[in-house]
């Protein structure tokens, strides 16, 4: 099937909506935020992109990555 | 002594007095001494809801103005012995009463009643402020849609806020048929989005329109929504049940659609 199932949809948006709320920014922030994260800690650490994630949770900011490959 | 929980969900119409009527008349069936409290002050509803409405002599209001006593306000409910129902105020509005007012009532039915069951208005101003004010633990409702979950999650980032221990998430009028067609979000993915305990899943039940339509729990209905209902109460008391599964029915009607909806 050709069409993305409504539910997948509806989770997207809300995921944007609830991380927009909870941290008060605009519904694409998020994307922005990882990045900068990212752009900020890497300066300091040797983390990869790939390994690298960030989720808002109400009350938390939560960053967790694994270090850099030997 | 007794337990205050509230009712709430931020967005309207995803059935917390409905819930509230059926959780009371539920925990009243296991022997538990319950008072509901409508709290949503100029639009009455939980009366309705209970087949109470042409009993109400006096009212919320009247009992924290000092206008009757607090026993002359409680109505006995018809159907289950130990379920109590203080009334709102048809003709006032959320300011008739403050946060303190309510924490003080709460705190002297503590002292009669095995629970306190608060249905909270929608929206997060003063009347949800007025119906957390005392309370111990909360039960947030919401159906399977993204308003419904958003609006569930800012009340339970405020809940967590004003110091409120411990909420639990009721899932109200799923739907397993579209959740397997991947058009209604599941259990799974609403509790993934909110991270509270769940108390329960209420599946979506044309009984509970008809227990509506009639002034009259659900709960005391053969139906699927009573039952998980039932469960919802014997959790609220501390009681380990595990979650029914709502796939597997015996209903002819399930069955039959089952076929046609494969994989």
């Amino acid at each position: 099937m050709l069409k993305k199932s409504s539910v997948s949809v509806a989770k997207n948006r809300l995921k944007a909506l609830v991380t927009s709320d909870r941290v008060h920014c605009m519904p694409d922030s998020y994307d922005n935020i990882c990045r900068e994260l990212f752009e900020t800690l890497s300066k300091y650490m040797g983390i990869a992109e790939d390994n690298f994630n960030v989720e808002i949770e109400r009350t938390h900011i939560l960053i967790s990555f694994s270090g850099e490959e030997a | 002594m007794g337990e205050v929980i509230v009712i709430t969900s931020g967005k309207g119409g995803v059935g917390k007095t409905t819930t509230t009527a059926n959780i009371g008349a539920g925990l009243s069936q296991l022997g538990k001494k319950v008072v509901v409290i409508d709290t949503d002050l100029g639009l009455r509803n939980l009366d309705v809801v209970m087949g109470l409405e042409n009993l109400i002599v006096y009212n919320l209001v009247d009992v924290i103005e000092g206008t009757c006593r607090l026993k002359q306000a409680l109505i006995r409910d018809k159907r289950y012995e130990n379920l109590y129902l203080l009334p709102s105020a048809q003709t006032k509005d959320k300011s008739a009463i403050s946060p303190g007012q309510m924490k003080k009532l709460t705190t002297e039915l503590k002292e009669e009643f095995d629970y306190i069951l608060l249905d909270c208005p929608a929206g997060i101003e003063q009347g949800f402020q007025n119906a957390i004010a005392g309370a111990d633990r909360a039960i947030i409702v919401t159906t399977p849609e993204v308003s419904a979950i958003r609006d569930a999650d800012r009340i339970i980032g405020l809940l967590e806020k004003g110091g409120l221990k411990r909420s639990e998430l009721l899932i109200n009028r799923i739907r397993m048929d579209m959740v397997r067609k991947g058009d209604m979000m599941s259990v799974e993915d609403v509790t993934e989005i909110l991270a509270i305990p769940l108390v329960g899943v209420i599946p979506d039940d044309e009984h509970v329109v008809i227990g509506t339509n009639q002034g009259e729990p659900v709960i005391g209905i053969d139906s699927k929504a009573g039952k998980a209902y039932v469960n919802i109460c014997k959790r609220i008391t501390g009681e380990e049940i595990p979650f029914m599964d709502l796939n597997s029915d015996s209903g002819l009607f399930t069955k039959l659609s089952g076929l046609f909806h494969k994989g």
